[in-house]
C-alpha cells in the first residue's frame, strides 16, 4: 500500500502521517517539493518545543526561495529528522520515507484535522 | 497581460517550470537549477533571453546623444564592438544598464533589461531633444538566444559558423541560411555567444542548437540558473543590485568610467565627484560561513550595528557554500577578509567579505593571442 493512502494534506503542503504508537509524522508534500525545486537548505525546530495549528515550524529554501513550513496540526516535537539538515537534497528524492521533517506528539484536538485533505482530493485540488 | 516569446511553446514542450518576469513568463528552470548552472560552467546551455529590450539608435546626431546619456566614452567604440555602459538620471542614479552596440556609421544597438524597456524609452526620447537622432525599439520583432559555456564556440563551428571574433564583438553572419547578429557577450562568466534573430526564426534555431549541441551536452537554461551564474560572476541585476537611487561608482562599476570624457553627460557631476571623493555606500561581495542563504533585503551587521542590506544572495553551485552582494557603509574597516553579520530570520549569522567576482571568468576571448 502506498503511503499517500494513509496522510492527510494542508492547503499549504505539509502531509500529516498518523503513526501506530499514536505519533504523526510531518513532511512536506512531493507536489510542494517538485514546485520549489533543488532544495538547498532546511532549518528544525528543537525537540521539545509545542507549536500550535499553523505555527511555523521550519524553514526550507530551494535556490531561487526560502519558504516556511507550517503545522498541520497542534504538537509537540518529539523528533526531528536532523539528517536532512546535512543533506536537504535528500527531500528532492524522497518526502515520506527518507524525507519526513518531524515527528510530533498532538496536543490539540482531533477537529483540527478537519481541514486537512486525503491526497487524491488533495491532488485535485491543486488541478 | 503577460507577454509571452516567440519560444514559449518550445520552453512549455521541454517542461519547464514557467515564472512570470518582468511582465513575460519565461522558464525558471526545465530539469534542475544546479544542474542546468554546472552545464553552463561545464559544457554548453541554450538560453532564451528574447525578453530583453533591442532599440536601434540611428540619424547624424546619434553619437552626439549617446554621449549625453552615458557616461561612458561612446566615440571610442570602434564598428562591430561592444561596451557595457549605464544608463543615469540626473543624480546619477542608474535607471538601467545596458550594452551599446556600434553596427554602422550613425547606427547602434541597445540591449536593454526586459524590466526596464518603458522606462529607458521614455528616458531616451526626453533626451534627444534637439537630436537629429531615431530611437527605434525593435524589441518585438527579435528574439535573442544566449549559446554560453566552454563549448559554446566549438558547437557554433559546427554548425557553420564562422566565429572568429573576440569578446565583446557583434557581427552579421548567417547561421542555418537565416541572417542573424551574433555577439561574443553573454550574462554568465563563461565564453559565450547571444545571437539576435527574427523573431520567425527563433524556433528553428532553438531546435538546430539544441540538435548540434547534443554531443557537447547541451541543455536549454531557466532564469533560475541564469541568476546563480551571474552572481557567481558577480554581475549586476537591475533592481537587486542597480536602482534609481545609485550610482554607478557606489555599485562598484567605477571601472566602467572614463575619468576624462569631454562630453557633458547625465549625472556626470556627481559621478565624477564620486569617483574623486569617494561615496557613502559600497557594492560587497560575501561568503557565508554556515548554510544559512542571504536573501535579498536581508539586514548586514558589521560590529553589532547596522550596516548594509543584501541586494543578491543565493547558493553558489560552483563553489559550495552560500554568496551574496550587498551594499554596506563605505568604511575602511568592511574590506576584504573582514567578518561581517547577516540578520537571517532574526538571528546573526556570520559572513566574510571576498574579492569580485566569486569565479574565475573565462569570458575575454582575444583572437590572434
Amino acid at each position: 500500500m502506498s503511503i499517500t493512502e494513509n496522510i492527510l494534506c494542508s492547503k499549504s503542503h505539509e502531509y500529516l502521517l498518523k503513526n501506530d504508537d499514536e505519533t504523526y509524522t510531518i513532511g512536506l508534500t512531493d507536489y510542494a517539493v517538485e514546485q520549489l525545486g533543488d532544495i538547498v537548505f532546511l532549518e528544525l525546530p528543537d525537540v521539545g518545543i509545542t507549536f500550535s495549528k499553523g505555527d511555523t515550524f521550519a524553514t526550507i529554501e530551494s535556490v531561487k526561495a526560502a519558504s516556511e513550513i507550517y503545522m498541520p496540526i497542534s504538537g509537540k516535537i518529539l523528533e526531528v529528522n536532523s539528517s536532512l539538515v546535512d543533506s536537504p537534497e535528500t527531500l528532492n528524492e524522497d518526502v515520506y520515507e527518507n524525507g519526513w521533517l518531524v515527528k510530533v506528539k498532538a496536543t490539540g484536538d482531533i477537529s483540527e484535522q478537519d481541514d486537512l485533505l486525503e491526497y487524491e482530493d488533495y491532488k485535485e485540488e491543486l488541478e | 497581460m503577460t507577454k509571452e516569446t516567440f519560444l514559449h511553446d518550445k520552453h512549455v514542450q521541454l517542461g519547464a517550470k514557467m515564472v512570470d518576469f518582468a511582465g513575460w513568463h519565461m522558464p525558471v528552470q526545465y530539469t534542475s537549477i544546479i544542474e542546468e548552472h554546472n552545464t553552463v560552467r561545464n559544457a554548453v546551455g541554450l538560453f532564451d533571453v528574447s525578453h530583453m529590450g533591442e532599440v536601434f539608435v540611428s540619424g547624424k546626431d546619434s553619437l552626439d546623444f549617446l554621449q549625453k546619456i552615458v557616461p561612458q566614452d561612446i566615440s571610442k567604440l570602434v564598428y562591430e564592438k561592444a561596451v557595457y555602459c549605464q544608463l543615469p538620471n540626473l543624480k546619477g542614479g542608474l535607471i538601467d544598464d545596458l550594452i551599446i552596440y556600434k553596427l554602422g556609421i550613425n547606427y547602434y544597438m541597445i540591449i536593454c533589461n526586459a524590466s526596464r524597456i518603458d522606462e529607458d524609452l521614455n528616458w531616451m526620447v526626453r533626451n534627444s531633444k534637439g537630436f537629429d537622432v531615431k530611437i527605434d525599439n525593435q524589441s518585438h520583432n527579435y528574439s535573442l538566444l544566449a549559446v554560453q559555456g566552454p563549448k559554446a564556440d566549438e558547437l557554433l563551428r559546427k554548425m557553420g559558423l564562422d566565429t572568429m571574433q573576440e569578446s565583446f564583438t557583434i557581427k552579421p553572419a548567417k547561421l542555418c541560411n537565416h541572417k542573424i547578429l551574433i555577439s561574443r557577450t553573454g550574462y554568465t562568466g563563461e565564453d559565450g555567444y547571444e545571437i539576435l534573430v527574427e523573431n520567425r526564426y527563433s524556433e528553428e534555431l532553438w531546435d538546430k542548437i539544441l540538435e548540434y549541441g547534443k554531443e557537447f551536452g547541451i541543455k536549454p537554461i531557466g532564469l533560475g540558473a541564469r541568476d546563480t551564474l551571474r552572481l557567481e560572476a558577480a554581475l549586476h541585476l537591475y533592481g537587486n543590485d542597480l536602482d534609481e537611487n545609485t550610482t554607478p561608482v557606489e555599485a562598484g562599476l567605477s571601472w566602467s568610467i572614463p575619468k576624462n570624457k569631454q562630453e557633458n553627460y547625465n549625472g556626470k557631476d556627481i559621478i565624477l565627484g564620486q569617483l574623486q571623493n569617494g561615496c557613502d555606500k559600497k557594492l560587497i561581495a560575501l561568503k557565508m560561513l554556515d548554510k544559512n542563504i542571504a536573501r535579498h533585503g536581508y539586514d548586514v551587521y558589521f560590529n553589532g550595528e547596522k550596516s548594509g542590506i543584501i541586494t543578491s544572495g543565493c547558493i553558489s553551485p560552483s563553489l559550495g557554500c552560500n554568496i551574496a552582494l550587498a551594499y554596506v557603509k563605505n568604511i575602511k574597516e568592511i574590506c576584504n577578509g573582514a567578518t561581517v553579520q547577516v540578520m537571517i530570520r532574526e538571528k546573526l549569522h556570520d559572513a566574510v567579505v571576498v574579492k569580485k567576482p566569486f569565479i574565475e571568468k573565462r569570458n575575454k576571448v582575444k583572437i590572434g593571442e
